[in-house]
């Protein structure tokens, strides 16, 4: 449930990837908001009293479990885009989309286990979100890997069949492993690690943490995707030198 | 305060690696409008000619 | 009417080729066979002589067999393709290209389900288990597993054919998509292999089900965007 919960918000920031340029302006709300969201991290947000003060890793992970979400929607929707209107802004917007998601996704999988350590005794548990988000993390590297090769023209159709079958997969690998789970004896917890019942000042601070996060991967998006196009006009423009009349 | 080491870690991976990736964005960038910039600079030359 | 009867032509056509090609030499069968009992047999050497362990971790053992020998399989279909250049010779030739999809996806079918055949009555053997009793139910599993794993892996072989890194690209593609179907295959089988009826492993067989269904459409929508020029 909270993991569908995830993937629902996730698509919901999705009319963002239209704004399509880096603005000074943009730069800073997304600073001061990542500013504003560390500062009730740290300060507004109580201590769990169960966890303590490594509860507080979980604001930027499951936040970078959002983004990620976000990310590997954005590259769904841009695939089945690209298919559709062959148009190459939306295989710029998938590309970019798949390389943020995996920089994410890596990311939860790395605070994932951090906080997982002090508060169950191990690394990892197999817990059904985490290994979603492992299995995730395989099917975008190996889209990235896919994509290595970016000018043939057919590797891009290529990898939009994979960003799309990617996401369409996500829901059986719920639940699959969901039920998977069910089946493995979980561990001998030493804490209750639960996000059930928050108290109004943790929601808040989750959900700044969430504007936070969301900003940045769509500045980090439009930053990719300006690269791109310039490596675009680039190539064009070398044409044009190469084909000039000389003399 | 217990564990504070792991909350250490956690924060400090996530903002390095996200420094770290928001440099390398932003170099690449600014490289590229060089390029771009060069060229450009290049073909007004020949058309001029 | 005459449209699809075509279509149903074509891709017996394709199909019966394939195999014929196959019957000839047998390579992609006997690979794939040999491949799988490797995998049991060096299984069963790093688990141990614990003879309760082996039969529980059975099923499992059994279906990445059956993975890695799907692996194998489709990097050999794919390179017989490649290597004849036919293949835009034959999309020429197909009123839909889909035909080709579904041909090859049934030809790998047949080959992990002659090869599942072959090593069940070893499996049954080797790790003291009873087949016989749920016959039945295990060769529907089989059917269900293999359908999906074919439908997957032959996506994916026409996506890597010609990609530099192929041997690797195929299982890096491959595995991960499909591990609902294994998750499900495995445990599926391992409770029919204790005994269970068909009644326990539905919600696994419906799992399967619907992972062939959304893949095979999918597969279907997307194939022209894979082999048109």
């Amino acid at each position: 449930m909270r993991t569908l919960s995830m993937l629902l918000i996730s698509m919901i920031s999705f009319p963002l990837v239209f704004i399509r340029n880096n603005s000074i302006y943009q730069a800073i709300v997304m600073y001061v908001v990542m500013l504003f969201a560390t500062l009730l991290v740290f300060i507004y947000a109580p201590n769990e009293q169960m966890q303590g003060i490594v509860q507080k890793i979980f604001y930027f992970h499951v936040s970078s479990s959002v983004t990620a979400f976000s990310a590997f929607f954005l590259v769904f929707v841009a695939s089945i885009m690209y298919l559709w209107k062959n148009a190459e802004w939306w295989d710029a917007v998938a590309l970019s989309a798949a390389e943020i998601g995996v920089v994410f996704c890596t990311l939860v999988l790395i605070t994932g286990p951090i906080w997982a350590r002090p508060i169950w005794g191990t690394w990892w548990s197999w817990d059904p979100t985490l290994t979603l988000t492992l299995v995730l993390w395989l099917i975008y590297v190996a889209y990235l890997m896919l994509r290595l090769d970016a000018h043939d023209p057919k590797r891009s159709r290529f990898a939009a069949v994979l960003g799309i079958v990617g996401y369409v997969d996500i829901p059986l690998i719920l639940w699959s492993v969901e039920k998977w789970r069910t089946l493995h004896p979980k561990p001998v917890l030493i804490q209750e690690g639960g996000t059930t019942g928050l108290p109004f000042t943790m929601l808040f601070t989750f959900a700044v943490c969430l504007v936070a996060f969301m900003l940045l991967f769509f500045y980090l998006l439009r930053e990719r995707i300006s690269i791109i196009q310039s490596q675009h006009t680039i190539e064009v423009l070398r044409h044009q030198v190469d084909n000039l009349p000389t003399g | 305060m217990k564990n504070f080491w792991y909350l250490f870690a956690a924060y400090s991976t996530i903002w390095t690696a996200l420094g770290v990736y928001m440099l390398r964005l932003s170099q690449k960038n600014k490289e590229l409008q060089a390029e771009l910039r060069a060229l450009q600079v290049q073909i007004e030359k020949a058309l001029t000619r | 009417m005459s449209g699809s009867k075509v279509f149903l032509q074509q891709v017996l056509a394709l199909l019966a080729k394939d195999l014929k090609t196959e019957w000839r030499t047998r390579e992609i069968f006997t690979s794939m066979f040999v491949f799988s009992v490797l995998v049991i047999v060096v299984f069963n050497f790093a688990i141990g002589a614990d003879t309760e362990l082996i039969r529980q971790v059975a099923s499992g053992v059994i279906w990445i067999a059956l993975s890695f020998a799907s692996v194998l399989g489709l990097q050999r279909t794919g390179q017989m393709e490649s290597e004849e250049d036919s293949l835009q010779g034959v999309l020429l030739a197909l009123h839909d290209s889909s035909a080709l999809f579904i041909a090859k996806m049934l030809a790998q079918v047949v080959y992990l389900l002659i090869v599942g055949l072959c090593i069940l009555p070893l499996c049954g053997i080797w790790f003291h288990i009873d087949f016989i009793a749920c016959i039945g139910y295990i060769g529907i599993v089989f059917v269900l597993g293999i359908l999906g794993l074919s439908i997957v892996g032959t996506l994916f072989a026409m996506i890597t054919l010609h990609t530099r890194a192929r041997e690797v690209m195929l299982p890096m593609l491959f595995l991960p998509v499909s591990v609902p179907l294994t998750i499900a295959s495995v445990y599926a089988t391992a409770q029919l292999i204790a005994g269970m009826t068909l009644r326990d492993i539905v919600d696994y067989i419906s799992l399967i089900g619907v992972f062939d269904i959304v893949f095979f459409t999918l597969a279907l929508l997307v194939f022209d965007h894979i082999v048109e020029e």
